[in-house]
């Protein structure tokens, strides 16, 4: 039964994963940014739900959407105001430029919340969903939901209304879409935005489950790419099956196996994707030529 | 020739550093080589041959650790831990580099990035070999606080010369041109009859060699590694940034650009006690934007304002 009640719960951590890797997975796609801030995104949406939390006393849950609204105001301005300016330029210059920016907001993080470890305890985070020995959270359960259903809405969003549409074209090929009137400047820094949005809500909902410090972000980082990699860039469902499929390998290596190679896993199924699929499981194309 | 005298006028006046700088000033500048040979290995492997092993810190850390253990385990000489730490990291990249290189662009960075993760997790959890998460510490040298910097001053900056020598070497010999031409064009290049693999790889070696050599001296130096520290982004982000600043595939600009960055870091960020990650960020994210394309164009803009 343990075994199960693992993998169950690898599955229930797996809708997390999904859901801040589809962020990353749309600024990447559209505006060609490996945003290696994106964990440190997270981790001041999780700061966000925590303030309300504990000085407000209002539900974690309910605070998803403030904190999915505060970052994609961020994210809109940083990329409208700061990256546009360095478009088309080398694959070093955008990681650099991202690295420099995470530096900045863990330093942000650190000085107005301390290193201090952080976490949400709600009146109901003991009590669980049982049956035949195996014990579900209900925390647990709620954030697979809600993170599910983010991930549902940023695909609808993406091919049912104007502006996924724009994203999308602008996506494929940024001057035809300007040609149709597209501006891609505003499309990137809107996609930007949606981005750090699922970042934002991701880290709202990590809050509720895992305690945090302004330095957690980067094995975040690490495992949206991952994601990303496994699922196949731009593919909403493969997200889905990847994050599951890397939150049940976690939970096997690190539950049963080996304790402490919790972050370990994640690489090794990197290079293990990389390396025998390279499109990853449901990825149209080998995107490591299109543009550097 | 002139810039043969040139070389030899700058090496004398470093070489005789020591005698007319104080210990703060020897320090900064001996931090200031470590980094242009970290930056100089990137050199090779991104601005040679094209791939931008982002992760490459690792062999840095791990350097690092093999001279500890060695020094602390077994009680051997620095000598050793440094030709044992320098001379296995080649052999790390020669059993890698045919799997990884086989990715190109971000997925490479990426995957160096997870080399460096998962190799940081694995130290960290060899707890009775390495000492884990609480670190090592080294046994001191054995010469007083003077002796010891200009000890560091002298190793640093013969392993800064070296560096240079390499590249210089590796640019125009055989295997540098063969990286230039995987750079320029992968495909032309294996359809040219060039061995793609098996050159990107010993590039890679090369840059592991480099990154793995100053990695140990600096285990040394520091007398006190832990894997959070010696395996740090940062500091593989702060080398990539040197290189980019020095201009891709030039063989002194590494060098001029680690001069440039270390100094201006220096002046600012140490007076900023709890605000210095977010500095150097802050400084990297300038340096990218108001240096798109290295130091280089931004001289010639100011020579053609001041004609």
């Amino acid at each position: 039964m343990l075994i199960l009640e693992v993998v169950l719960t690898g599955v229930l951590l797996g809708g997390l994963y999904a859901c801040m890797a589809v962020g990353f997975s749309v600024i990447w796609g559209v505006t060609n940014l490996i945003n290696l801030a994106h964990g440190s995104m997270m981790i001041i949406g999780a700061y966000i739900t925590w303030l309300l939390a504990t000085r407000a006393g209002i539900d974690p849950f309910l605070t998803v959407p403030v904190s999915a609204a505060a970052l994609f105001v961020f994210g809109y301005s940083l990329q409208r105001w700061l990256f546009n300016r360095v478009l088309g330029t080398t694959l070093f210059m955008t990681l650099i430029l991202t690295f420099g920016l995470d530096m900045v907001l863990i330093n942000i993080n650190l000085a107005l919340f301390t290193a201090d470890v952080r976490s949400i305890t709600v009146a109901y985070s003991s009590s669980a969903f049982e049956f035949g020995g195996i014990r579900l959270p209900y925390t647990r359960l709620a954030v697979f939901g809600i993170a599910l259903l983010l991930t549902l809405m940023l695909h609808l969003f993406m091919n049912h209304t104007r502006m996924g549409y724009a994203i999308r074209a602008t996506a494929q090929n940024a001057r035809a879409a300007s040609v149709l009137g597209i501006e891609p400047r505003r499309v990137y820094a809107f996609a930007f935005g949606i981005g750090a949005a699922m970042a934002g809500a991701a880290g709202a909902l990590m809050a509720v489950l895992y305690s945090f410090s302004p330095v957690t972000g980067d094995s975040l980082t690490m495992k949206a790419f991952v994601v990303v990699v496994l699922g196949g860039l731009g593919s909403m469902h493969g997200a889905i099956v990847a994050g599951i499929l890397l939150g049940v390998t976690e939970n096997i290596v690190s539950g049963l196996l080996a304790p402490g190679y919790r972050d370990a896993v994640s690489f090794f199924l990197l290079l293990l994707v990389l390396l025998l699929r390279p499109r990853g499981l449901f990825g149209n194309r080998y995107l490591a030529d299109a543009r550097i | 020739m002139l810039i043969g005298l040139l070389l030899v006028l700058v090496v004398s006046i470093l070489a005789a550093g020591p005698m007319f700088l104080g210990a703060y000033w020897l320090r900064i500048l001996s931090t200031v080589f470590m980094y242009a040979v970290l930056a100089q290995g990137i050199n090779i492997i991104a601005g040679y041959t094209g791939y931008p092993a982002f992760g490459n810190v690792v062999f840095f850390g791990l350097s690092g650790y093999f001279t500890a253990v060695l020094m602390v385990k077994l009680k051997l000489p620095f000598v050793v831990g440094l030709c044992v730490g320098a001379g296995l990291c080649p052999l790390l990249a020669l059993a890698l580099g045919p799997v990884l290189l086989r990715l190109k662009g971000h997925y490479f960075a990426i995957a160096t990035l997870g080399l460096n993760e998962a190799v940081k997790e694995l130290v960290s959890n060899a707890t009775s070999v390495t000492g884990g998460g609480a670190g090592i510490s080294l046994p001191l040298p054995p010469w007083g606080p003077a002796d010891n910097a200009m000890f560091f001053y002298y190793l640093l900056l013969s392993a800064m010369l070296v560096s240079v020598w390499v590249t210089w070497e590796f640019s125009r010999r055989r295997i540098g041109l063969t990286c230039c031409a995987i750079r320029d064009n992968e495909t032309k290049a294996e359809s040219m009859g060039l061995y793609s693999t098996r050159c990107k790889t010993a590039a890679w070696a090369i840059s592991a060699f480099l990154t793995g050599l100053v990695g140990s001296i600096n285990a040394y130096w520091t007398t006190y590694i832990d894997p959070p520290g010696v395996f740090d982004m940062a500091i593989a982000v702060k080398s990539f940034v040197i290189f980019l600043l020095g201009g891709p595939a030039t063989v002194f600009g590494p060098v001029i650009a680690a001069l440039f960055l270390e100094l201006l870091t220096t002046l600012t960020w140490s007076k900023l006690l709890n605000w210095h990650i977010g500095a150097l960020g802050l400084i990297i994210m300038l340096v990218v934007l108001l240096f798109p394309a290295g130091l280089r164009p931004a001289w010639r803009r100011i020579q053609l304002a001041l004609r």
